[in-house]
């Protein structure tokens, strides 16, 4: 590894670092509902190690315990996973030049967290070309941190009383990502519609609402930023 | 049986949706009008997921100050336009909402 490589890596995993207050209790809300949902430990590990992310993780764990079709199952966790098809195409111009077995490595590793501070990253002046080695400390870190919550939660199971609220760790946790992204009027135009649709629409089955208050504020934003630019 | 199709499954859709544009597509290729949509999907996406965790914390809509998660939203929002640290944000938000159910019972 090159000086330059490992100062990227080690200052990915420490700029992660604040993060991590949320994705533990995050990681263990998920284990607890995967067991809770009627999932073996090892199952609820096995989910955690395929899928690496807690929004797919805890709707996976509420149709389970549903009972629902497998096939209805995973609708929804693809519902849920759209978000990652933006996030991917967004940072895929800062790693076309990567080879492939890096770009499957990023891709796996690619979270909300970590794709808000890797735009982040690459938006600084500076040289570039060593930047995905960021990301992968990035990865690396919030992985492993992620994987001991679940493990721990899938252990504990629902040793943990309700009156704790540590499911609103969830949103907590989304809400620092969503502060910082709004930086133009275009941006809160975004947020307001999104916001706004998915509580008009919180009625919808399978998590839908999620992608329908997505793609509305998405086309808000774009419409705002037109109607600046006249 | 039918969990391990769902956990495999999970997995599968998960890295599909992650690799599709960095692993699979050649992103000099997208239209002009996407790339300036992509912009505001953090904000669109991440607005979708909290919204509704402030202001629907029992499945239905309250905006009064009884909601403790409402108020424990804005105090971790507060907390956000001031300090760049998610933590403080977090903190925060989790005390608020602790102090406001230890005060109502």
């Amino acid at each position: 590894m090159l000086p330059n490589a490992r100062s990227e890596f080690l200052a990915g995993c420490r700029d992660i670092a604040p993060v991590l207050v949320g994705t533990v209790p995050f990681g263990f809300v998920a284990g607890v509902a995967a067991v809770g949902a009627g999932m073996t430990p090892i199952e609820a590990i096995a989910l955690s190690l395929f899928a690496f992310s807690g929004i797919a993780q805890l709707v996976v764990a509420q149709l389970v315990a549903a009972q629902s079709p497998a096939l209805l199952t995973l609708a929804a966790a693809l519902v849920v996973s759209l978000r990652f098809l933006m996030y991917s195409a967004a940072l895929s111009p800062h790693l076309a030049h990567l080879p492939r077995r890096w770009r499957i490595a990023l891709a796996y590793l690619m979270t909300d967290q970590g794709f808000a501070m890797g735009t982040h990253h690459y938006s600084q002046p500076g040289d570039r070309r060593l930047r995905h080695w960021h990301l992968l400390g990035v990865g690396v870190t919030l992985f492993t941190v992620w994987q001991a919550s679940v493990i721990a939660g899938a252990v504990a199971g629902a040793q943990v009383p309700a009156a704790w609220s540590l499911d609103f760790v969830v949103t907590l946790t989304f809400l620092t990502l969503l502060v910082p992204a709004l930086r133009t009027r275009a941006d809160l135009a975004a947020a307001v519609v999104a916001g706004a649709v998915a509580l008009a629409v919180s009625g919808l089955p399978y998590r839908l609402s999620l992608v329908v208050a997505s793609v509305a504020g998405i086309g808000a934003g774009v419409l705002a930023e037109r109607a600046h630019r006249r | 049986m039918n969990e391990w199709v769902v956990i495999v499954g999970a997995g599968v859709v998960t890295f599909l949706t992650r690799a599709s544009f960095i692993v699979f597509a050649d992103p000099h290729k997208f239209p002009h009008a996407f790339r300036v949509a992509l912009a505001f999907v953090p904000a669109a996406v991440l607005a979708a997921i909290v919204v509704p965790g402030l202001a629907m914390p029992q499945g239905a809509l309250d905006l009064t100050p009884a909601n403790p998660r409402l108020l424990a939203g804005i105090a971790a929002v507060a907390v956000a336009l001031r300090v760049r640290n998610p933590l403080a944000s977090i903190v925060a938000g989790m005390a608020v909402l602790w102090g406001l159910q230890a005060l109502r019972g």
